[in-house]
């Protein structure tokens, strides 16, 4: 590997590692999420290096932007932490064994490089390709080898979305969050733009880097700027339409799943000559339907006016 | 000096698992122990697709996984600090 | 008439829960007939695969026909369809008493009563996914599917200490899994493999890397199962949660991941099963058995009292490792799964029972409970049935299990386990009948007018510990034994 190339992973690892212990120890709390933020956006250029780049989108756009908005706006409905001073003896006794466990850690993974080749299923995956109805491997493993992980996952994400409304109405979005005169006409300009973003990585996904998962954080990264910008969301689309529109997703992955056995194949089995269009169709429920729970996940519970039509 | 191909990734992997565990059994505030999670995952994530890439090629299957994962760990994380700001709403 | 076949069967276990539990979201109504009807339909799917599995053997399925290791498989085993069974009898029991329970304590503008049903499914959902899957990642997002699902159950009732435990549970249940996650990653970056099937043909169990995947999967599992010193999550959210809920979560939640740890030490790292490893499991199961005991012992509450038995019961679980090294380690496995079975069905039966208590009586105080007055004796009688199956008497499933450890030990001569065996079941016999003799020899009159019980109080509970004393006739048939067996 040319020596440059090792400079440039040992700067980006070493700022991370910095960055990580900072985002869970900073003094101050705001600084800490501010921190963990830029880590996730240093992680995302770390999934580049690894070539990586369908992880470096989700990374990006989930794991810093999002998780990041999250935890900003969480912060700002929490009091201030009252922190204990704590003797710094203590500090560095518990530090040890826990220092002892990183670098047992580290060697326990040096040990496991060494003893590779790994043969992985990279090979398995590249041969059974052409039968995939995708050109991207990674879709084809998400859509259709593993596809059963992937339905579990968006089960996983409308889950959380019923944990939290079980718990209370939206409490995160406040129409004042951000402070920004010139915010709701720039998302009033942009919001078409991220529409326009979506479909075009969706579409993408069949044949490199997007699909699902990206497209579904960009749609939701737009509504969350708008609501940030101080849109609220409309009194008819709360209750039944948003509710549906968050299990149409998993709604519609099920039905594909179990349908194709009226074909007599096999759960999940797609029959080939369908496959490029059942996958497509499952992509794009599920992209907006991500887009949806993920902007319920920033909402943090359900939306205010949806009560009492439910009466 | 040559290392293999990897290594120092291997290694912020297995440093950022520490830090996230090391973080979760000693900070007090809630919202700490979620971030410190957060790292921990991340650290896993690493090391999954540096050994998926150490074979022969690329190998998709551990990018799909971290890419679920992801996308768990943003579930999880929401549920988690609208757990956080009721309790404090819920504080005697 | 025949059956259908087992792959549909499977299919309708894993896939109605979610579906039923969506649509009763997306619908935001709650019409109780039909959410009935698909916790029968579940019910009888998973009967009927309990037939086929019994006349057919172990099957194995390729989802979306990738032929390993490619795809991901479901294996249905005999010791998967018996806790598929015993999930089902629970799902069953608890969305009726639930049905009843939130009628009359709907919660703030009826969130709990709308809400619990979607998530119960769910988690019916995820227990099913994971008690047929056989795949490594498969069974990382099955069980996240369930972590998110009990949590959100146990803050159901919103109150301050609901909600601490189910924080508590969450980061404990996403450092389970995180560690978990590591061993998969390991043991990928060895094997590049995921189904069980595969990796069990490559595992080389002297090697230094595989061995680290082996001890990261199994410490993520101890946290999951809250087994003893990493049971501390496990009281609260027992203890705090509302009694339906109180019952999956003790009798399932925490079964399938121990579940899973059986599957995976007599499956994939049967070999890493070593007399050191197999003691070490053992240690902790004892410390579990006494340390869960005597707290047990010393609640003051009816449901901590129960949530302690439960930290107390999966040591003796634990055992099953240690007598697994001898002769008769087909005989231990299905031990282990019975004893897991017979847990879930008297645990789930003590949960809802003692919701019904604690109802009647007004308050989970030990000494205020109300006696046999009213309705209330049917939920004693079901105390009592779920308490002679968990101390083993005959002839209940729980004497069937440990009988079946019992021999094993006694045939390999180990004594020392036989000995904490016998401690921990009198032990149990203490607590359990600690709270008998308080509740029925000294009765608190219990407010008046007393608060309506109705059948769907009574009845699950009083079903499900039955059937925990009558599967003990079944399980004593050496046929049966024989059968349950041939998937190790």
């Amino acid at each position: 590997m040319p020596a440059v190339e090792m400079l440039f992973d040992a700067l980006l690892l070493l700022c991370m590692v910095v960055l990580a212990w900072q985002g869970v120890h900073a003094r101050n709390m705001f600084r800490a999420v501010v921190s963990f933020m830029m880590f996730g956006l240093l992680t995302a250029v770390a999934w580049v290096r690894l070539e990586a780049p369908d992880i470096a989108l989700a990374e990006a756009s989930l794991g810093a932007g999002l998780t990041g908005v999250l935890l900003l706006a969480t912060l700002g409905r929490l009091a201030p932490e009252r922190r204990r001073p704590r003797p710094r003896q203590a500090m560095t006794l518990t530090v040890l064994p826990w220092l002892a466990l990183g670098l047992a850690g580290t060697w326990v993974l040096l040990a496991v490089t060494l003893a590779l080749p790994a043969p992985g299923l990279g090979e398995a995956v590249f041969a059974a390709m052409p039968e995939a109805g995708v050109d991207s491997p990674v879709t084809a493993v998400l859509l259709n080898f593993r596809a059963w992980d992937t339905l579990l996952e968006i089960a996983v994400m409308l889950l959380a979305v019923i944990g939290l409304w079980s718990l209370g109405q939206d409490v995160l979005a406040s129409p004042s969050t951000l402070p920004a005169p010139s915010l709701p006409a720039l998302v009033r300009l942009l919001f078409p733009l991220f529409l326009l973003s979506t479909f075009y990585l969706l579409w993408r996904g069949g044949h490199g880097p997007g699909g699902a998962f990206p497209a579904g954080a960009l749609l939701a990264a737009g509504l969350v700027l708008a609501l940030l910008a101080g849109a609220r969301v409309p009194r008819r689309m709360t209750g039944a339409p948003m509710r549906w529109a968050l299990g149409a997703g998993l709604l519609t992955f099920l039905i594909v799943a179990v349908g194709v056995m009226g074909y007599g194949e096999a759960f999940f089995a797609y029959p080939p000559e369908h496959a490029s269009l059942l996958i497509a169709v499952v992509e794009i429920a599920a992209g907006l339907s991500i887009g949806v729970m993920l902007t319920a996940l920033f909402l943090g519970g359900e939306p205010t006016d949806s009560r009492s039509e439910r009466r | 000096m040559s290392l293999p191909p990897g290594t120092l990734f291997l290694l912020a992997a297995a440093l950022l698992f520490a830090i996230g565990a090391h973080g979760l059994v000693t900070c007090r505030h809630l919202l700490r122990k979620v971030l410190a999670l957060n790292v921990t995952t991340t650290g896993v994530f690493l090391l999954l697709v540096t050994l998926g890439r150490s074979g022969t090629g690329v190998d998709p299957v551990p990018h799909a996984m971290v890419l679920t994962g992801i996308v768990v760990a943003l579930s999880t994380t929401a549920v988690a600090l609208g757990l956080i700001v009721r309790l404090e709403r819920r504080q005697p | 008439m025949s059956l259908p076949a087992t792959a549909t069967l499977v299919v309708i276990l894993v896939t109605l829960p979610l579906a039923a539990a969506t649509l009763l979201f997306a619908s935001g109504r709650q019409p109780r007939t039909l959410t009935l009807a698909a916790a029968l339909l579940l019910t009888f799917a998973a009967l009927a695969l309990g037939g086929n599995v019994y006349l057919e053997g172990v099957s194995v399925h390729a989802i979306g026909g990738w032929a390993a290791p490619l795809g991901i498989h479901w294996q249905v085993t005999p010791a998967g369809t018996v806790m598929l069974v015993a999930t089902a009898l629970v799902g069953l029991a608890g969305a009726v008493y639930g049905a009843g329970y939130f009628l009359h304590r709907p919660g703030p503008d009826g969130r709990m009563a709308r809400v619990f049903m979607p998530l119960w499914l769910f988690a019916w959902g995820g227990l099913n996914a994971l008690f047929v899957a056989a795949d490594l990642f498969n069974l990382y997002v099955a069980l996240e599917v369930l972590t998110l699902a009990s949590v959100a159950l146990v803050a159901l009732s919103a109150r301050r200490m609901a909600l601490q435990a189910a924080m508590r549970y969450l980061l404990a249940g996403l450092f389970g899994s995180v560690i978990y996650l590591l061993g998969v990653a390991l043991l990928y970056g060895q094997y590049g493999v995921l189904d069980f099937a595969t990796l069990t043909a490559m595992l080389d169990p002297e090697d230094p890397g595989s061995r680290a995947g082996a001890v990261a999967l199994t410490v993520g599992l101890l946290i999951k199962a809250a087994i003893f010193p990493l049971h501390f999550w496990l009281p609260g959210a027992h203890g705090r949660a509302e009694p339906p809920v109180s019952a999956m979560l003790s009798g399932l939640v925490v079964a399938a991941a121990f579940y899973l740890l059986l599957r995976l030490w007599f499956g994939p790292l049967a070999e890493m099963l070593s007399f050191g490893v197999g003691v070490l499991f053992g240690a902790l199961g004892a410390g579990a058995l006494f340390w869960g005991g005597m707290l047990a012992l010393l609640q003051r509450r009816l449901k901590m009292l129960v949530a302690y038995s439960t930290v107390s019961q999966f040591g003796f679980a634990m055992l099953v490792f240690p007598l697994a090294g001898g002769d008769h380690r087909g005989t231990v496995f299905v031990g282990g799964t019975l004893l897991l079975a017979n847990h879930a069905l008297a645990k789930a039966a003590l949960f809802l029972a003692a919701g019904t208590l604690v109802r009647a009586s007004g308050s989970d105080r030990i000494g205020t409970l109300v006696g046999f007055a009213g309705r209330a004796h049917w939920a004693w009688l079901a105390v009592i049935l779920a308490s002679a199956a968990l101390i083993g008497m005959p002839p209940t499933l729980g004497f069937s299990a440990k009988w079946l450890l019992l021999q094993a030990a006694v045939a390999d001569g180990a004594w020392v386990w036989l000995g904490v065996m016998l401690g921990g079941t009198l032990l149990t016999f203490a607590y359990l009948g600690r709270l008998l003799e308080l509740a029925l020899l000294d009765p608190a009159p219990g407010p008046s007018p007393p608060p309506p019980l109705t059948a769907a109080l009574l009845l699950p509970a009083l079903l499900l510990a039955l059937l925990a004393c009558l599967a003990g006739l079944w399980a004593m048939d050496v046929e049966a034994i024989a059968r349950l067996e041939s998937g190790t």
